[in-house]
């Protein structure tokens, strides 16, 4: 018996649970097909682990990580129809942050919120979003957080301005009518001087 | 519960103020006394219900459906494109998280184990049937709010909300596939091991499936696992909830309990020949 199996039917002994997977007894041990995502998947990271929330990005956009614990979140009970259910389950989610003191959100970001939003602010400068769209409380949860990462998103949009082909159509549209104003102010001006007896003409 | 406690309590109430009961005071419950007058007299007699003349009254009337001799419209279409092969389409009947949740809380199914279609059915209260189409269990959201397990499931297809509420609780859940006849010796697996077959290997999915079982959106059995770790966060982010640190978990073990893609059961090889009876495993000696 190898060194490996004898480690780990050692730790087995001396273990008060028991387990039924193979996983236990270590890698070494596993059962290995032809399927293993060892092989299918070489250079992969196969054990489950928690990664690290991503990085601030590099243009000084919101990257969509919010800090969950920085939120203030409650629920309720939502309106409109639905029985017992909408009754007495709490469906309606409450989430609510202090904006200025948001470090999650960009700082350029987070001055043009300020501004946006300076009206829907609470006196304490909380910013909340409600929603009871599902019947669900988790689902709602999802919604209320996809309606605020647009809302920050759409603070980041620059909008596009005309391209240079439409701004080319209208500076010669533009060109054009002043042309036909001025030929039409001419014809009526040589109107008008038809009219008058002829100055200065040597007959 | 409280409006049962109110009612009866309104009942008693009552009962303290209405006059005794007596015969002249009793009535029997709506709709518990049918009529039994026959067909005699001036209202029910005469034509007796059936109106005049035509096939009606001479009770004389044409099957349902028919249409007085041109081709019914039950019959006048052969097949619908729409329904084309349904009867081989895979089946995954539904077992809904406030089940699942009720099963772990009546100790029906072990927690602590890693749960698959063989704990499932042995559970007694599930079962598959595999020669119907059925390919295995789907987990639906009925009962995803209040989900409270820890547990490490395997099933054959869950929806993005059910994966969101397994991952909350800190459990793990993947997607996948068994072949036909795998799905029968796991519906069953003692009434299999008494045929004295070594455990097959399980297959791949068909080729229709092959996409499902290979994403990690989906916890797929054959996804990238690093691809699954990332993707977990994204599904915290997405529903809001803080993900718990799996590997901090001191279940880590039992929770990353996975099958091999060939592996029926967990501990147990594609090959090896299980006695009951003697209570031995016979292997294949590799020279």
């Amino acid at each position: 018996m190898n060194k490996v199996t004898c480690a780990f039917i050692s730790v087995l002994r001396h273990t008060n649970k028991s387990y039924s997977s193979a996983a236990l007894l270590g890698r070494q041990l596993s059962y290995k097909s032809d399927l293993s995502l060892e092989k299918i998947y070489p250079n992969a990271r196969l054990q489950l682990y928690t990664p690290p929330p991503p990085a601030a990005s590099s243009d000084g956009k919101f990257n969509g990580y919010i800090p969950m614990d920085k939120l203030d979140i409650t629920y309720s009970r939502s309106s409109g129809p639905g029985g017992q259910h909408v009754n007495t389950v709490n469906t309606k989610v409450d989430v609510r942050f202090k904006l200025a003191e948001a470090q999650w959100i960009p700082e350029k970001t987070r001055q043009k919120l300020l501004q946006v939003l300076a009206n829907k602010l609470n006196k304490e400068g909380y910013f909340f979003i409600k929603s009871d769209l599902t019947r669900s409380q988790q689902l709602n949860l999802a919604d209320a957080l996809e309606k605020l990462r647009t809302l920050i998103r759409a603070q980041e949009v620059e909008p596009v301005g005309p391209s240079e082909q439409t701004l080319e159509k209208l500076r010669r549209r533009h060109e054009q009518a002043a042309r036909q104003r001025l030929q039409l102010k001419r014809e009526r001006g040589q109107i008008k001087a038809d009219r008058q007896t002829p100055s200065g003409v040597d007959f | 519960m409280a409006h049962l406690r109110e009612s009866s309590e309104k009942a008693l109430k009552l009962l303290r103020t209405l006059p005794r009961v007596q015969i002249g005071n009793l009535r029997p419950n709506p709709n518990s006394k049918q009529n039994d007058k026959r067909g005699r007299a001036q209202h029910g007699g005469d034509k007796h219900g059936a109106g005049n003349k035509g096939s009606g009254q001479r009770q004389n009337f044409m099957r349902l459906g028919y249409e007085t001799g041109n081709q019914p419209f039950y019959l006048r279409f052969p097949y619908e494109p729409y329904y084309k092969g349904h009867h081989m389409r895979r089946q995954y009947p539904p077992i809904s998280m406030l089940q699942l949740q009720v099963l772990i809380d009546t100790d029906r199914i072990d927690a602590s184990q890693p749960i698959d279609i063989a704990t499932l059915c042995n559970s007694g209260l599930l079962s598959l049937k595999p020669a119907e189409m059925q390919y295995g269990f789907q987990l639906t959201d009925d009962g995803l709010d209040n989900f409270k397990a820890k547990i490490n499931i395997e099933v054959q297809h869950a929806s993005e909300a059910v994966i969101a509420a397994v991952e909350r609780n800190g459990g793990v859940i993947r997607t996948a596939y068994y072949d036909p006849r795998s799905l029968h010796i796991l519906a069953n697996p003692k009434k299999w091991f008494a045929k004295g077959i070594p455990i097959p290997q399980r297959m791949l999915p068909p080729q229709d499936a092959a996409e499902y079982y290979t994403d990690a959106k989906n916890r797929g059995y054959l996804a990238n696992p690093e691809e699954i770790s990332k993707d977990r966060l994204v599904l915290a982010q997405k529903y809001g909830y803080v993900l718990p640190r799996i590997e901090d978990d001191a279940d880590y073990e039992m929770l990353t309990a996975a099958k091999n893609a060939r592996q029926l059961f967990h501990g147990l090889e594609p090959g090896w020949l299980i006695n009951l009876v003697d209570k031995t495993i016979v292997k294949l000696k590799t020279t």
